[in-house]
């Protein structure tokens, strides 16, 4: 059974689609990361997902049950959700946890063993009763998570977790929701514009490209219009396998990127562009380069590649890739 | 100029005096004003952070009408009150007019409007994060608005405090739906209007001058909440 299923969901900002799903599942007992730019209707999903905002059109299912017009108190009790600037009421950290608590019509008995464990979990217990108003910004954001798992909800939803952390909360946040996805029967969805990120700690990731889902990778990604198998950015023109006139972006695998410091020749690689090496940096066991070329591309070879080409910054390099490994959607 | 710093002088020593009559007037004043904001309050609160947080069709002819509302001129709501509260009205029965309690009527409707909509700004004017978190919390209608409520309860309160401030200097429906009677339905503004034109202009200046320290006491509550809540 998937945690939640969703199909043909629609939701609109007067005339703007801001998310336009067809079909998505989220699996049970993993950690799914939402990635996407700014605007790529994570947020809006996020809100779908907590039942705090309603799709124009659509259908939601939660762990197998169609959701009608509201929640069920039991359904209501399964989700445990993080805004992007989350709001702790006023009174203490324990104050706002008796209250999620008692909103959710958790037993009295049980209130205190669940307020200490999710204090632990976060850990927070010395703040505990220390006023919300005078939190920083990631005791506030540890705080919300308390409030979110305290009454311990199936799905832990959270919306850029990591947004205005610095490293050492970022790292203690990614061993809390490791923490709590490694428990049976629970699922965790967050939403990261950070890739790298998304794969150090999720089990899968959902793309979003406005407001649609996608299987590309979002590492060079394009905007621009499609015209006869050629793709048009504004800045270059790259040759695509389909011929689709109203798809409206273009993501290319930076494994599927082959660079040299000539142009390739006898090659049936339609793509090929002239740019300036501008950051070389290295990636458990890879070489990530970025070229611009007119439009920045991310490509990524091997340390035995970096060295056979002697590479500098700065150096002219030739970019390579077939149509067919541009996705177009 | 002498007329007017005499009577001055002798209204602060009537207030000095601790004259029986005047505090009377005061206290009646006070009580039939707390008693109608209470009312008013206890209607007006609930509904105004359920309109604030709900979409209804006609929501925006309501929040017209409470405008309009707001404005109505009080001789008019004492008219109306009059015509259904005399002998021949429809609630003559009652035995209602000449009565505080016909004044507490006609104050609490007064200030009802008032007190609505500063309690739709007051939540109109929280945290927009507010309502969501509590969403995801799972909290149902009631406790939304308990909590809204709680949150925004210095503005809520300074709502009250601006309603009671209108009533306690409202005159015109007091007047004609109290009657000025003598230690019964005389308050601080129908006796300064009687008294002044009776010409005892001291006891009228003395009720003023108590008048206006309520007033002034009431804003500085308001300004000391307003401040609070932002």
């Amino acid at each position: 059974m998937s945690a939640y299923q969703l199909n043909d969901i629609e939701v609109r900002y007067g005339q703007t689609k801001a998310l336009d799903i067809s079909s998505l599942e989220l699996a049970t007992n993993q950690s799914t990361a939402l990635l996407g730019e700014n605007g790529a209707g994570k947020s809006t999903l996020m809100h779908l997902l907590a039942f705090i905002q309603k799709p124009n059109a659509g259908q939601i299912h939660l762990q197998g049950e169609a959701v009608k017009d509201t929640l069920s108190s039991q359904q209501r009790q399964k989700i445990g959700f993080v805004s992007q600037q989350p709001y702790l009421l006023t009174g203490s950290i324990r104050d706002n946890l008796k209250l999620a608590l008692k909103l959710q019509h958790i037993p009295r008995h049980l209130h205190q063993p669940f307020i200490d464990e999710a204090l632990t979990i976060v850990n927070l217990t010395d703040l505990s009763d220390q006023d919300a108003a005078t939190l920083s910004g990631g005791e506030l954001k540890r705080a919300a998570i308390a409030r979110a798992i305290v009454y311990q909800p199936d799905i832990l939803l959270l919306d850029e977790p990591f947004s205005h952390l610095d490293q050492r909360h970022i790292h203690q946040l990614e061993k809390t929701i490791q923490l709590f996805a490694q428990k049976s029967g629970k699922t965790v969805v967050f939403s990261t514009h950070d890739r790298l990120q998304a794969m150090a700690i999720a089990d899968n990731s959902v793309n979003l490209v406005s407001g649609r889902v996608t299987s590309a990778p979002l590492l060079n990604l394009y905007h621009g219009h499609c015209h006869q198998q050629q793709f048009n950015t504004g800045q270059i023109v790259v040759h695509v396998a389909e011929n689709k006139p109203e798809a409206r972006h273009i993501a290319i695998d930076p494994r599927e990127i082959i660079i040299s410091d000539q142009p390739l020749e006898h090659t049936s690689m339609l793509n090929r562009f002239q740019g300036r090496l501008i950051q070389i940096a290295e990636e458990t066991g890879h070489i990530r380069l970025l070229v611009d070329c007119g439009e920045r591309f991310h490509a990524i070879i091997t340390p035995t590649s970096l060295n056979k080409l002697a590479l500098q910054l700065g150096d002219t390099v030739w970019l390579s890739f077939k149509a067919s490994a541009v996705s177009v959607f | 100029m002498d007329y007017f710093a005499n009577s001055l002088l002798a209204a602060l020593r009537l207030i000095g005096s601790l004259d029986a009559d005047i505090y009377q007037i005061v206290f009646t004043s006070v009580l039939i004003s707390l008693a109608a904001s209470a009312i008013a309050a206890i209607i007006a609160v609930p509904a105004g952070v359920m309109m604030a947080l709900h979409q209804f069709r006609g929501k925006q002819f309501t929040q017209h009408l409470l405008n309009t509302l707001m404005a109505m001129p009080t001789v008019v709501i004492g008219l109306l009150l009059y015509g259904l509260f005399s002998r021949l009205g429809p609630l003559g029965e009652w035995g209602l007019l000449y009565t505080p309690t016909a004044i507490i009527i006609a104050e609490a409707i007064l200030i009802f409007p008032i007190m609505m909509n500063l309690t739709i700004t007051a939540v109109n004017g929280a945290d927009p994060r507010l309502v969501p978190t509590l969403r995801s919390l799972g909290a149902r209608t009631i406790q939304m608005a308990f909590q809204v409520i709680r949150t925004t309860r210095l503005a809520i309160l300074a709502a009250i405090i601006a309603g009671f401030g209108r009533a306690i200097g409202e005159v015109g429906a007091a007047m004609m739906l109290g009657g000025n009677i003598a230690g019964y339905t005389r308050t601080m503004t129908t006796a300064i209007a009687l008294e002044t034109s009776k010409g005892e202009f001291e006891l009228g200046l003395a009720l003023g001058l108590l008048l206006l320290i309520i007033a002034f006491v009431l804003n500085f509550l308001l300004s000391a909440l307003n401040k609070a809540s932002s």
